[in-house]
């Protein structure tokens, strides 16, 4: 009797475990095609920002952004005003929920626009959390002018990597 | 003489034409499998979620991997967790399939497998978070405790969880006196409580939306639901139900007494039922104390009503069974139960055979009241170290002259050694447990004692042929 249970336990629990197995082999395949079109999209918006470029090292969702930030913009020299127009991208900063950089739009001293080139995107969570931060945090620092604006809640991680990126994207601009 | 025949009744054994408890036993030997089933299932379950998630992707990276490792014992712990909770939620399913007492030996033997899944789990995704990050998996641990909503709750279930298993390992716990244990035992719920929010929050499997969230909602629900049912509200129900009242003390031999109470309703108490109940008396003092005790005498009925009288029979074996003895009649009492299997519901053959030992007889003496067997085909077998030591002797010499059934008194020093149930004298004269009862290997073998005294009975009828679903033995000693 207890053979029969063993037995029909082992086979139960393979069972469900091929069935999970199976499901999980079609989601891992669609998540590798997501994950190449947006590589291939933040590619072609960021020519300047090199992917992985600014690999981050030391304590995360610090402000210490010791990556490359790269600007795109039109203005050439570092030391020029920072009146100049254009699109100037953050460093790379590494999370355990994946990387996230970002990329300003400056008119006139104003920044007018940010774009996240990468979100956390480790998983469906982190995906979720970072679709609802990034237009939270976006609208807040249009509004702040700076990086100096409230992390959002439940998204501690992305909203400090966010703003770690964008305070680099803010000096390549010298704003 | 020690060892002696006190009644035979001969006469060949009729034997039924069709076993009446084969198909009883057939399908609780089903239903034990079938949960056996189900507990496995459900930590492949588990991990299954998440390979359904595309967990195994993680394994791409090394730091990938040990977060992948790391969900993956942390799924199969949580699940162990509310197997251990269900366990000990005394749902009828599993107490009428494998007993109350089996039931705890499983819980105790998952302890320590689901405290090493919870610490690896917390080992490894500090450590897989850390490398993807470039932390040192106790820094990552302070990053997660400052930064993560939810994880601060997480480490101190951890902690939690530590405190309730090393207090019941055995060497600890014998250093420390039950209350204390049980207190302990308490902050169970507290881990587990604490444990359950980052599972929702911070874990992407379970993220608002997927199917996986609801399944693990369902099962830690249900497992909250039956313990909620089983343990509190069914025993309240139970209290008042019933209206048990001490009506008497009767003092059996010196150091154990009998208790008598009357209450309402105790039809429902008789039956093919375990006769296990844990009862509180209550009385100032003694009323928080539970008092794990077999009836040790089927439910008597007044009238049709369903008034009538149960009895229990005690041993002063610890400072709360001392507080028995005084107890006043008209003294209030709380029940949980019945639970067990030592009752007719366990029986898998028409023979019987019961073997008790000191204050282990009494369960005993309920069992062979009504249990049904022909003339000639139960054995009753008491050990005691003296006829004294036989509490309610003569009672059961009295059931037994009723029913036909056959009576041995074993008295005498114990012996060490493999037939260490028997007295001396009797291992002295080559007796075996067929030399009592020649039929055992095709009978039902009841055996209640002491722990170490019940396992030499075990592995004597084990040799003399008696299969596992055969054997029915009350453990009494927690």
């Amino acid at each position: 009797m207890r053979l029969r249970a063993a037995v029909s336990a082992a086979l139960a629990s393979a069972g469900i475990l091929l069935v999970g197995w199976q499901s999980g082999a079609h989601v891992a395949n669609t998540g590798s095609t997501a994950a190449t079109t947006s590589a291939t999209t933040s590619n072609g918006t960021t020519s300047g920002a090199a992917a992985g470029g600014g690999t981050k090292s030391g304590s995360s969702g610090s402000s210490s952004s010791s990556g490359s930030s790269s600007s795109t913009g039109s203005s050439g020299s570092a030391g020029a005003a920072a009146q100049a127009a254009g699109t100037y991208a953050g460093s790379v900063v590494q999370t355990r929920f994946g990387a996230v950089q970002v990329q300003i739009t400056v008119k006139a001293g104003a920044i007018t626009d940010v774009t996240a080139l990468q979100l956390t995107d480790e998983d469906r969570k982190s995906v979720q959390i970072s679709n609802r931060a990034a237009p939270l945090l976006r609208a807040e620092v249009i509004k702040a002018q700076s990086a100096q604006v409230q992390t959002i809640g439940g998204a501690t991680v992305t909203s400090d990597a966010y703003l770690s990126s964008l305070q680099g994207a803010l000096d390549a601009a010298n704003l | 003489m020690n060892s002696s025949l006190q009644m035979v009744v001969p006469g060949a054994a009729r034997s039924t034409p069709v076993e009446r408890f084969r198909g009883q036993a057939r399908s609780r030997l089903f239903r034990a499998d079938l949960l056996t089933v189900l507990a496995w299932s459900s930590v492949a379950a588990a991990i299954a979620l998440w390979l359904a998630d595309g967990g195994a992707t993680g394994f791409s990276t090394l730091a990938g991997s040990f977060t992948a490792l790391g969900i993956v014992a942390g799924l199969a712990g949580m699940d162990l967790v509310l197997l251990m909770l269900l366990l000990v939620a005394r749902l009828p399913l599993i107490d009428g399939a494998v007993g109350h007492d089996r039931a705890l030996e499983f819980h105790r033997k998952l302890g320590k497998p689901s405290l090493y899944l919870l610490l690896a789990h917390g080992i490894l995704i500090a450590a897989g978070y850390g490398m993807a990050e470039g932390l040192d998996p106790v820094s990552e641990l302070v990053s997660l405790w400052v930064l993560v909503p939810d994880m601060w709750l997480a480490i101190v279930s951890i902690g939690l969880f530590i405190a309730v298993v090393v207090t019941s390992l055995v060497a600890v716990r014998r250093r420390f006196p039950y209350e204390f244990w049980y207190a302990v035992h308490l902050l169970t719920y507290a881990a587990v409580l604490t444990a359950i929010p980052h599972q929702f929050s911070t874990g992407a499997l379970f993220a608002e939306g997927t199917w996986q969230r609801w399944y693990w909602i369902a099962i830690c629900i249900a497992t909250g639901a039956a313990l909620a049912h089983y343990r509190v509200l069914e025993p309240i129900v139970a209290t008042v139900r019933h209206q048990l009242k001490v009506s008497r003390v009767v003092t059996e031999a010196p150091g154990v007494v009998s208790i008598e109470l009357t209450g309402r309703h105790l039809d429902e108490l008789a039956g093919n039922g375990g006769r296990f109940f844990i009862w509180r008396f209550l009385s100032p003092g003694a009323w928080w104390h539970p008092h794990p005790f077999s009836l040790s005498a089927e439910p008597v009925l007044f009238d049709s009503s369903g008034r009538g009288r149960l009895r229990i029979t005690v041993r002063n074996l610890g400072r709360g069974s001392a507080q028995l003895a005084r107890l006043k009649s008209g003294t209030s009492v709380a029940i949980e139960g019945p639970y067990g299997l030592f009752s007719t519901a366990a029986r898998s053959r028409d023979q019987v055979v019961m073997i008790g030992a000191g204050i282990g007889i009494t369960p005993i003496r309920a069992l062979l009241e009504r249990t049904p067997f022909e003339p000639g085909n139960a054995t009753v077998i008491l050990r005691g170290h003296s006829e004294a030591e036989l509490y309610l002797g003569a009672e059961i010499l009295e059931l037994c002259r009723r029913r036909g059934a056959t009576l041995f008194h074993l008295t005498g020093p114990r012996t060490t050694g493999k037939q260490g149930w028997m007295p001396e004298s009797a291992v002295r004269s080559g007796h075996r447990l067929a030399s009592y009862a020649p039929h055992v290997a095709g009978a039902d073998v009841y055996i209640c004692g002491p722990t170490v005294w019940a396992r030499s009975v075990i592995s004597e009828a084990r040799s003399a042929g008696v299969r596992e679903e055969q054997l029915h033995n009350e453990r009494f000693d927690w």
